[in-house]
């Protein structure tokens, strides 16, 4: 494979140009809605809180926000699991890291107390329940010394209705206000939260792509395969569980608020990788723009297209990305045949 | 279907309301089931499939007649002793053939008509009632009071719901009517909208339904900004796992059920669904709406 040139000034282009994309997409979409916004009423002080102001700020800017939030995060993390497991078809819901979080966070939260303060528990819970996921899902996989690239999809797809099977089991067990909170952890949902929340997500998903930063070379030497990346003088082992627990930090803060969104860590690597080259310091930082965007997107649609009705932002990319993936599934037997 | 949710989120809001056939109509195949005809003696062993037609058995004076209930059956407190025959989406056949019922009753819900079908071919009397919208409450009443021999009994309800019913809207006639906003869940936000049960409640209780159309709308908390609810009735408020909670509307100072603190929780949500304590439910809708009133 061959490695593209990465430099300080195509990296700041690149970036830059997504940047100021991922910027006028932010602008856009605050300014999409099911409510019209008369702005002059939003940004006039005289009148009180008006409606107009606090749709803006209080409803709509937050969910954008994470929206991109979400979409960034999920990005980076399918962006380095598939060069960890050196497979173009690894993503955080289809290999079952999703769903093993959600598991932990739906546990937590029917079997503890509510004073130990739900908010704090379902990312923890999540993040565990992502590591764990990983370990699990990655031991299985191995065949030999290499993880099988279709035998990773197969223990994913076990793995998955194993945790749904336990999650639709909890979810015929709590009472049936609970159910309603299963419920929607399966179903993938951008909500409106509060700055705060935001903040620490943000720091939560900027911890991981620094992590991931950092071992970028690495990874660029991992998807060559691990007797390549020893003999280039990576620490395996080490290298291999610094990115797992950062790809577990990100998805476990991600579905803690949001639940499953599926199809964004697969869509949108692949869109780069084409874009800007397999290089992780460039790749890295390219996905989690270009994920921020396109869930930003893809949450709009979500929003408005049914007028005041919504729907499930999963829904859109899993649309959206299911016919992704059955091409690159394709692409990847023909590339294996040949 | 515009208006109306995804599928999958009506049916359960279906299950978190216990409310059953509110959401989902009944199969034509079970509608059109040959049942046979209600025989002269009045049966002996009762099985019900769900909470509003158990309710309403009770309060029929039938009761001690019920042998077995589906799990979601809550009230009245005797029932909790009562055998269970599974949910009322996925009553178990043979947990009903255990109790040898000289008649099921049961409601029309998306996953249990395979099982319906089946006691029916095995020979059990199977009754199906549809209590789906408010003014089909009576009917239902009529309907099981004659399954269980009990007409005239089932007369003096209608007549009582009908009284106390009339109570409470006269209680109400003439107030101005408040704008409000009655939901389900807050993160998805699921409303109650106008074409449910319960938002025809709402309209009974003397309120404006700021939910534009559908059952169960999933909504964008944008529109209940916009649309100004001055009342909030939050029932997932306190009961649902997690994240609801008052400060969920206090976030949005410019609405006027924020402003005038008019967000409530709504603790007589079991009672609302179609069966005898349909006035009691009302009356406590309409207190909430209408406090000058009471």
């Amino acid at each position: 494979m061959a490695l593209t040139h990465v430099t300080w000034a195509r990296l700041a282009r690149v970036n830059g140009l997504l940047g100021a994309l991922l910027l006028v997409s932010l602008a856009a979409a605050a300014a999409i809605g099911p409510v019209a916004l008369d702005w002059r009423r939003v940004f006039d002080a005289s009148s009180g809180i008006a409606p107009d102001a606090v749709i803006l700020f209080r409803a709509r800017i937050p969910r954008v926000l994470l929206a991109a939030i979400v979409g960034g995060a999920l990005a980076i993390a399918g962006a380095a699991l598939q060069a960890l497991l050196r497979n173009p078809l690894a993503e955080p819901h289809l290999v079952g890291i999703s769903s093993g979080a959600a598991l932990a966070a739906v546990l937590a939260l029917v079997t503890l107390p509510v004073a130990l303060g739900q908010a704090l528990i379902a990312p923890i819970a999540a993040f565990a329940g992502a590591l764990v996921s990983i370990w699990i899902v990655v031991r299985l996989a191995f065949v030999g010394e290499r993880v099988d690239p279709y035998t990773l999809l197969l223990i994913g797809v076990i793995y998955n209705a194993f945790t749904g099977a336990l999650l639709m089991f909890i979810n015929s067990v709590v009472d049936l206000y609970q159910a309603h909170g299963v419920l929607f952890w399966l179903m993938g949902h951008v909500g409106t939260r509060e700055y705060p929340t935001l903040a620490a997500l943000g720091l939560y998903s900027a911890i991981g792509l620094a992590l991931l930063l950092w071992r970028a070379r690495d990874l660029d030497c991992l998807s060559l395969g691990d007797e390549r990346a020893a003999e280039l003088g990576v620490d395996v082992e080490c290298a291999r569980r610094a990115v797992f627990v950062a790809a577990a930090l990100l998805v476990g803060a991600v579905v803690s608020v949001s639940g499953l969104i599926g199809f964004v860590g697969l869509v949108v690597p692949h869109l780069m990788r084409l874009l800007v080259g397999a290089d992780h310091r460039m790749l890295l930082p390219a996905s989690y723009l270009a994920g921020a965007i396109f869930l930003v997107w893809a949450d709009t649609v979500a929003r408005t297209a049914l007028g005041v009705t919504e729907i499930p932002v999963g829904v859109v990319t899993a649309i959206c990305g299911a016919p992704v993936f059955a091409y690159l599934l394709r692409r990847e037997r023909r590339l294996v045949e040949q | 279907m515009l208006g109306s949710t995804h599928p999958f989120l009506a049916l359960v809001a279906a299950l978190t309301l216990a409310t059953q056939a509110i959401a989902v109509r009944a199969p034509q195949a079970i509608a059109a089931a040959p049942t046979p005809q209600p025989s002269l003696a009045p049966p002996g062993r009762i099985v019900s499939l769900a909470p509003s037609i158990t309710e309403t058995l009770f309060a029929l004076g039938a009761g001690a007649r019920v042998v077995a209930v589906s799990d979601h059956c809550d009230y009245p407190p005797e029932v909790t002793r009562l055998p269970r025959v599974g949910s009322f989406n996925s009553p178990s056949v043979e947990a009903v053939l255990a109790a040898r019922p000289d008649v099921v009753i049961g409601a029309p819900s998306p996953g249990n008509h395979e099982n319906v079908r089946t006691m029916l071919r095995l020979g059990v009397r199977v009754e199906i009632v549809d209590p789906e919208r408010l003014a089909d409450v009576p009917a239902m009443t009529r309907r099981l009071a004659a399954i269980a021999g009990e007409p005239a009994a089932g007369e003096r309800l209608v007549a009582a719901m009908a009284r106390d019913m009339e109570a409470v809207r006269r209680k109400v006639a003439g107030a101005p009517k408040p704008r409000v906003l009655m939901l389900v869940g807050q993160e998805p936000l699921i409303a109650v909208g106008p074409e449910s049960f319960l938002g025809e409640m709402l309209v009974e209780a003397g309120a404006v339904n700021v939910a534009p159309a559908g059952s169960w709308p999933r909504l964008n908390v944008e529109i209940v900004i916009a649309a100004d609810p001055e009342v909030i009735i939050d029932c997932s408020m306190g009961t649902e796992a997690g994240t609801a909670s008052l400060a969920y509307w206090t976030r949005f100072p410019s609405l006027s059920a924020v402003k005038s603190r008019r967000v409530h929780p709504f603790r007589a949500f079991e009672a609302l669904r179609p069966g005898p304590r349909v006035a009691i439910a009302l009356e406590e809708l309409a207190r909430l709406l209408h406090p000058e009133r009471f």
